[in-house]
């Protein structure tokens, strides 16, 4: 069987390189855009087995691409963890609306992450 | 509203210095039984007795002075109405409509703790707004809101690479390398983004530092001095006369005087594509651009303003200086746009013949308007300063609002209290004014106390319709005490002998005791309790 494909949607690099890191270790294919748009592109042209989305992307706003994601037939199940800075109520319950898997704020623990990913997504 | 305890102050002067009401009486040349009366406060004082008063008990005429007495009687009712301080309120058995005779009496006889009170209550409603605009800096001020952003998504690298580096198992020597470097980097920026939101933090300390606003402080100014400037009203008509102007040909003359006098230069503005304002005023040149487009009250305004502006630079210099209501460079500069407005009101609608023009025409703005050219709310600005002996006007309140309710100029009566801060009673005309824009509303109102007055309100717009923006309005309303119905052509066709013809409206939610009325939007003040009569007024 193919390995599990995870695509990162996330603009801080450091973030990004701890997370390729470790998920790599475990088995996962990582890929990884920084900006909203190339997001929306790369899931509509290879919608990857799991998707990390931080909430503050470029060019397109986190919940705008979630919502896409939803409302796209292809991706309507697959599984989000999203990462933001403020863990407001308010983002939480409109991330819940449009759907999301796990929502996890920044500074968040790598062992938050992995727990998660290797939930919704085995390697 | 309690009258201003003048008569109390007189007794209590008077038992001072041991002298007898009958000798005191017979020293300003009234009878020991009308100065009883006035010191009972069952009759008014003010002038000329006020002066010979004030003279035979060795103090000034301002610490008999009803003004600030009332202001400082208005300032304890809003204390016991505060809600932040409304157990309190209770336990001691207050209540808005019981004490106003109480406050009345602290003033009379504390004047010095009653303003320390005041004081005091300013200064909790600033730390209370202050703490307001700190708020809503912390959860909208978009820099801040970056920073903090910025500041988590540095600690949540250097959270991962800690636990990296601390974690796993066989790291090889590169990879430890990188996640070394990454705590480096990423803890540089997190100091950087932590300076920056400590100083923002730090820059926020002067910020609304002071005890009242500008406006507040002009407010203030204008009420103590009755919304009447007599050296400014005398310097006004000396400019008239100077230039030559009277009625006709008003504008001309006055350009031609300026011109001469001052070197100014009046000319049309040209619109430059989008809105312009109707007046620019370029004070190196000395060179005022008048929009030709801007209505005719427009443009003589601020022909006026700039008559005031270079003429009565000194007389309104010498009131600014002189008044301590004015803390601040800011404060002050908006007096002096005051004041100037309100000389341009006194060149335009000069006393003599607009009172009596104004008494001919029974104060019917839009007559006054079309007589002398000027804007609604330069008329029913200036009615409101015919106040003085001798004019023989009705006294008329003033009051400016815009839709949110914000009140931006206000002259209350002696017996109308109009609010500083926030709304008014949402009954009045006032805000019903909106509704009707452009038409005026007038009401007879009755306050909880008995007090009746009539109501008339317009609501205006500020600027020139323009296809392009919104309409801005503002809602501008005179006021004045019911028994001069009859000499306003507002009062006419109200059945004013009628108990039932005056609408029920009370000073402000939080001051009004009908507690029925369904536009109630703060609870009613507690009333007292019959038990707690006895200890609440410790006479």
């Amino acid at each position: 069987m193919a390995a599990t494909r995870i695509l990162i949607a996330e603009d801080e690099p450091s973030i990004v390189e701890a997370l390729r890191f470790l998920l790599g270790r475990a088995g996962y294919l990582v890929d990884h855009v920084d900006d909203g748009e190339r997001a929306l592109s790369q899931l509509a042209a290879a919608p990857p087995d799991l998707l990390i989305l931080d909430v503050m992307l470029p060019k397109r706003d986190g919940f705008e691409i979630l919502k896409a994601v939803r409302d796209n037939q292809k991706t309507a199940d697959l599984p989000v963890v999203m990462l933001t800075a403020k863990g407001q109520a308010r983002d939480k319950r409109t991330a819940a609306e449009i759907g999301v898997n796990a929502f996890l704020t920044k500074p968040f623990s790598n062992t938050e992450v992995m727990d998660h990913v290797k939930r919704l997504a085995a390697p | 509203m309690a009258r201003a305890p003048i008569g109390l102050k007189i007794r209590e002067r008077r038992k001072a210095l041991g002298r007898t009401q009958a000798a005191l009486a017979d020293s300003v040349g009234v009878s020991a039984s009308y100065l009883n009366l006035i010191e009972n406060g069952k009759r008014p004082i003010g002038g000329r007795l006020l002066k010979h008063l004030a003279n035979e008990l060795a103090v000034d005429l301002e610490t008999l002075d009803a003004a600030a007495d009332r202001r400082l009687i208005g300032d304890l009712m809003e204390i016991a109405a505060d809600p932040a301080l409304r157990d309190v309120a209770a336990q001691a058995g207050l209540a808005a409509g019981a004490s106003a005779d109480d406050a009345a009496a602290i003033v009379g006889r504390y004047g010095g703790w009653a303003r320390l009170f005041s004081a005091l209550h300013h200064a909790y409603l600033d730390r209370d707004r202050e703490a307001a605009t700190l708020a809503d800096r912390l959860n909208q001020d978009p820099v801040l809101s970056d920073a903090v952003h910025r500041m988590l998504s540095n600690a949540a690298a250097i959270r991962s690479a800690s636990e990296i580096l601390n974690g796993v198992e066989d790291l090889a020597p590169a990879e430890i390398g990188r996640f070394h470097r990454i705590l480096g980097d990423e803890s540089r920026r997190l100091a950087d983004v932590s300076r920056l939101i400590a100083g923002f933090f730090d820059a926020g300390e002067g910020e609304a530092a002071a005890t009242s606003s500008p406006t507040e402080e002009v407010d203030a100014l204008l009420y103590a001095r009755g919304n009447v400037f007599a050296a400014l009203e005398a310097a006004s008509a000396a400019v008239l006369r100077e230039a030559g102007v009277e009625d006709e040909r008003w504008k001309s003359r006055m350009i031609d005087h300026l011109a001469d006098r001052y070197g100014a230069v009046v000319d049309r503005g040209v619109r430059s594509g989008g809105a312009a304002a109707a007046a620019v005023y370029d004070p190196e040149r000395r060179a005022l651009s008048v929009l030709d487009s801007a209505p005719e009250p427009t443009r003589r305004f601020a022909i006026a303003k700039l008559a005031a502006r270079l003429a009565l630079a000194e007389p309104i210099e010498q009131e600014v200086a002189a008044a301590e209501e004015l803390t601040t460079d800011a404060a002050r500069a908006a007096a002096r746009e005051a004041l100037i407005a309100y000389c341009a009101g006194a060149m335009l609608m000069p006393t003599e013949p607009f009172a009596a023009e104004a008494r001919r025409a029974r104060y019917d703005i839009d007559i006054l308007m079309r007589r002398f050219q000027a804007s609604y709310e330069q008329v029913a600005h200036r009615l409101a300063t015919l106040h003085r002996p001798g004019l023989d006007a009705p006294p008329f309140g003033f009051m400016r609002s815009d839709p949110s309710g914000f009140v931006t100029k206000r002259y209350p009566l002696s017996n109308l209290a109009l609010p500083r801060r926030g709304g008014a009673c949402p009954l009045w005309a006032v805000y019903r004014a909106f509704q009707t824009p452009e038409v005026s509303q007038r009401q007879l109102v009755e306050f909880p106390s008995g007090d009746r007055f009539l109501f008339v309100a317009r609501a205006i717009a500020k600027s020139a319709p323009s296809f392009e923006r919104p309409r801005h309005l503002m809602s501008i309303m005179l006021a004045c005490d019911a028994v001069y119905a009859d000499r306003i052509v507002y009062g006419d066709g109200l059945a004013l002998d009628q108990r039932m013809a005056a609408e029920p409206v009370g000073p402000s939610c939080r001051l009004c005791s009908r507690a029925e009325c369904d536009m109630r939007q703060e609870a009613a003040p507690t009333p007292m309790s019959a038990g707690m009569t006895e200890n609440s007024h410790g006479r």
